[in-house]
């Protein structure tokens, strides 16, 4: 079936919603999973897959483990960056100063690549990233120029010893000093695909046009989630509408 | 509706049925086909049976006696018959990107059957049961942005000029609507005196605008959109400057005049509503009170104002001292009326992008001096008294209507929405006034990672700060809160009048009462049926 991209988002709101999330995360989380989708990342399965882990415990959000003038670490306790993303970026934003870009790294986290729709909103307010993670047996990067509307996303083989669920992030006020200033840690493999910036304009535009493609079982757990915050309906609640 | 208006008359929008398949009790299926200035759009409606029992304005009823939807482009057979199995479903129904409006009508049961009636028998309806009511058939809910599977706001502005302002569409499927309402009345009349019936009269037909029914759904809206309300306030303050501004050497005297006949109007128009609500009664008779002040004014002074340097920031300032706030309101669109030339490029200024944003970077201390400032009226709420927070927000399992519920009565609580801001404000400055003063020098970020579940409202904050109208200055969760104010704002930014509030939670209104009918595109009118009073008929 067919949704609309603002249905969409506000079935996923009120989905996380059900999840317990608080305002500022469920619209953040909702964001993510449109663009991805929206743009071709195959947000849908993500979410499924994100939503397994989701379904069975409380919001965690990370906390912050190591700090310095530039750099921080961020230890994810297991949770998603549909919880975690949004203030790890925020975060990283403010180490940036004049001529100086920084550094976050954030562990044990899960469904990483939902990060690419916070850097490229962050990248809105004219900051530069470079984000990468190791993805099964390859590597993910995904940069963006400051000020820009889409991402580079490229692949690489797996040179660096990266723990597996690990993230790390690069920001500053330009692109060009953020590659000079890390250049120690963006060494990559072999390339092995990339997805160009056409492509996600393309798929964007088409689900504009025609609406977005969605499983119907999907869909279903996505109203099974809003049902949970429904309030059930009496005689005297319908009093509370107009009566 | 005043905008689209004016563009569908200039720009002489060319309407005319492709479909009109009604059987003699006027059921069945109408497809108009529209040439706009930039594109082709299809309004497609079912007309039903309905049991009169079955009649209900409510989000929650499930059967009505029109069905409509607006598409882009023409319709084929194929896809009238998908829309068949849909648009008369309406919220369980699906439809696809090709739809940009969805929406639905009752009739009147005042006026329709009296009208046709008469009609039928050869006579003009009376004006004076057609003012009663003001229309023949009522709009419950008019769907759009992506609802249903509809088309997104996003696609409509960029590809379809014709409706790329807010609401457009949705104001241009209720005019539509308006069209048939007529359409079937003189066609029902036909049918069942053939030999007798005449068509209603086009001064009439003027006079006959589309009931409105506006519940609690529309208050959230104004609550989750404060960038767009931002906007929209903002265009109409910039527009009430720009006028004043023209006053700065005075005004000529037939501007005056015109602003004297547009106060006689204002005094008709009014004395013409007929509510039951005794609150809105008063508020009307006080409004006329005070508009027949301002036409006293105007003619024994005229000739002085005329030369007065900006004479309308004194009758502003005056009245703002001197008369309610409803006058002083009608005297500001009065006055904007005055220079459409001025004024009426704002209207496309209307639309903005809508994201609330944390500014990570900024210092705490320079947050809370924000909160502070902006939110004085947050702050000035005392929580602690059970009244301020005697109401809450929920979404009912019935179709997701929003409900008002009453504190520690009503079961919901726990499944509160996040709609009362001055609270949240509120609990947001406590938690990082005392961040503050335990780890004082820390920013925004800082703050949010100790404490994430105020991210949503620190953004809020952080994004309303850099505008000024478009937070609700007030408690929406005080056990006396009056939604029916939420609602009024928004209809008045669409132009609808004769406001006749149902209770504290709903109120009815007309739309397009008044306005040019279809057959007076590509003609030259005069935009002044804003205030829409009774027709003089020439003859009968």
């Amino acid at each position: 079936m067919k949704v609309s991209k603002n249905e969409l988002m506000a079935s996923l709101k009120k989905a996380f919603e059900g999840l317990g999330f608080q305002p500022g995360d469920y619209h953040n989380a909702a964001d993510m999973v449109v663009w991805l989708e929206t743009h071709g990342f195959d947000g849908f399965s993500r979410l499924e897959a994100a939503l397994d882990y989701l379904n069975t415990t409380a919001p965690i959000h990370a906390d912050l483990v190591q700090e310095d003038a530039h750099n921080s670490v961020l230890d994810g306790k297991g949770t998603s960056i549909l919880l975690c993303g949004s203030e790890a970026i925020d975060l990283i934003r403010t180490h940036v100063t004049p001529g100086f870009s920084a550094g976050l790294e954030l562990v044990n986290c899960y469904n990483r690549t939902f990060i690419i729709q916070r850097l490229v909103k962050a990248a809105q307010r004219n900051y530069a990233f470079v984000a990468y993670w190791r993805q099964l047996d390859y590597c993910v990067k995904v940069s963006i120029t400051e000020g820009a509307e889409l991402p580079e996303y490229e692949t690489f083989t797996v040179t660096e010893v990266l723990e597996p669920q690990s993230l790390r992030v690069f920001c500053g006020a330009d692109l060009e000093i953020i590659e000079r200033q890390y250049a120690g840690y963006l060494e990559f493999g072999t390339l092995i695909e990339t997805y160009s910036t056409s492509e996600m304009l393309a798929c964007y535009q088409d689900s504009v046009e025609h609406g977005i493609e969605i499983d119907e079982a999907l869909w279903q757990t996505l109203d099974d989630l809003v049902a949970r915050i429904l309030v059930e309906s009496t005689e005297s609640s319908r009093a509370g509408a107009g009566d | 509706m005043r905008t689209l208006v004016r563009r569908m008359v200039v720009e002489n929008w060319q309407v005319s049925s492709s479909v009109f398949d009604l059987d003699e009790q006027g059921y069945g299926t109408v497809v108009y086909q529209i040439e706009a200035k930039y594109g082709t759009f299809s309004y497609v409606l079912f007309s039903h049976y309905l049991d009169p029992e079955n009649r209900n304005d409510r989000v929650i009823a499930d059967q009505w006696d029109l069905t409509m939807a607006l598409c882009e482009g023409t319709v084929d057979t194929e896809q009238l018959d998908f829309l068949r199995n849909n648009v008369p479903k309406q919220e369980a129904g699906r439809v696809d990107s090709r739809v940009l409006v969805l929406s639905r009508a009752n009739r009147s049961a005042r006026t329709f059957e009296y009208v046709v009636n008469e009609l039928a028998n050869g006579h003009q309806p009376n004006v004076d049961v057609i003012a009663e009511v003001g229309y023949l058939y009522r709009t419950t809910a008019a769907y759009g942005s992506g609802k249903l599977g509809m088309a997104d706001w996003e696609k409509v502005r960029t590809k379809h000029r014709d409706f790329a302002r807010p609401f457009a569409a949705e104001m241009f499927t209720c005019y539509m609507l308006r069209h048939f309402s007529m359409q079937q009345a003189d066609y029902l009349a036909a049918q069942r005196a053939p030999n007798s019936a005449v068509f209603l009269h086009e001064d009439i037909k003027r006079y006959i605008g589309i009931g409105n029914s506006t519940g609690l759904g529309m208050a959230p809206f104004l609550i989750n959109h404060p960038l767009l309300i931002n906007q929209w306030i903002e265009m109409r303050e910039t527009a009430l400057a720009t006028v004043v501004a023209a006053s700065e050497s005075g005004v000529d005297e037939a501007t005056l005049a015109r602003l004297d006949v547009a106060t006689q109007r204002v005094i008709q128009h009014l004395g013409e509503i007929v509510t039951a609500d005794e609150r809105q009664n008063n508020a009307n008779l006080l409004l006329r009170e005070e508009l027949q002040l301002l036409h006293l004014w105007l003619e024994e002074q005229g000739a002085v104002l005329a030369s007065n340097q900006y004479v309308w920031a004194s009758l502003t300032q005056y009245a703002e001292q001197h008369w309610h706030i409803e006058t002083q309101e009608v005297i500001n669109t009065l006055l904007i009326e005055l220079y459409p030339e001025l004024v009426d490029g704002f209207e496309e200024q209307m639309g903005v992008e809508e994201s609330h944003q944390i500014t990570p970077e900024m210092p705490v201390a320079d947050l809370i001096e924000i909160i502070e400032d902006k939110y004085e009226w947050a702050l000035a709420i005392d929580f602690s008294k059970h009244e301020s927070t005697g109401a809450f927000w929920y979404r009912s399992q019935e179709k997701m209507e929003p409900r008002l519920g009453q504190t520690n009565i009503d079961m919901g609580m726990e499944k509160e929405m996040s709609l009362a801001v001055g609270r949240l404000v509120r609990e947001c400055y406590d938690q990082i006034d005392s961040y503050n003063q335990a780890r004082g020098q820390q920013n925004v970020a800082h703050f949010i990672m100790q404490n994430p579940t105020y991210s949503g409202i620190v953004a809020r904050i952080q994004t309303m700060a850099q505008s000024h109208y478009g937070d609700i200055r007030e408690n929406l969760v005080h056990a006396d809160v009056l939604p029916i104010h939420l609602l009024r704002c928004k209809l008045s930014f669409f132009g609808v009048s004769k406001f006749d509030p149902r209770s504290r939670l709903w109120v009815r209104n007309t739309m397009f009462q008044g306005a040019p009918l279809i057959s007076d595109f590509g003609k030259p009118f005069v935009d002044d049926w804003q205030f829409p009073i009774k027709p003089v008929l020439a003859s009968r």
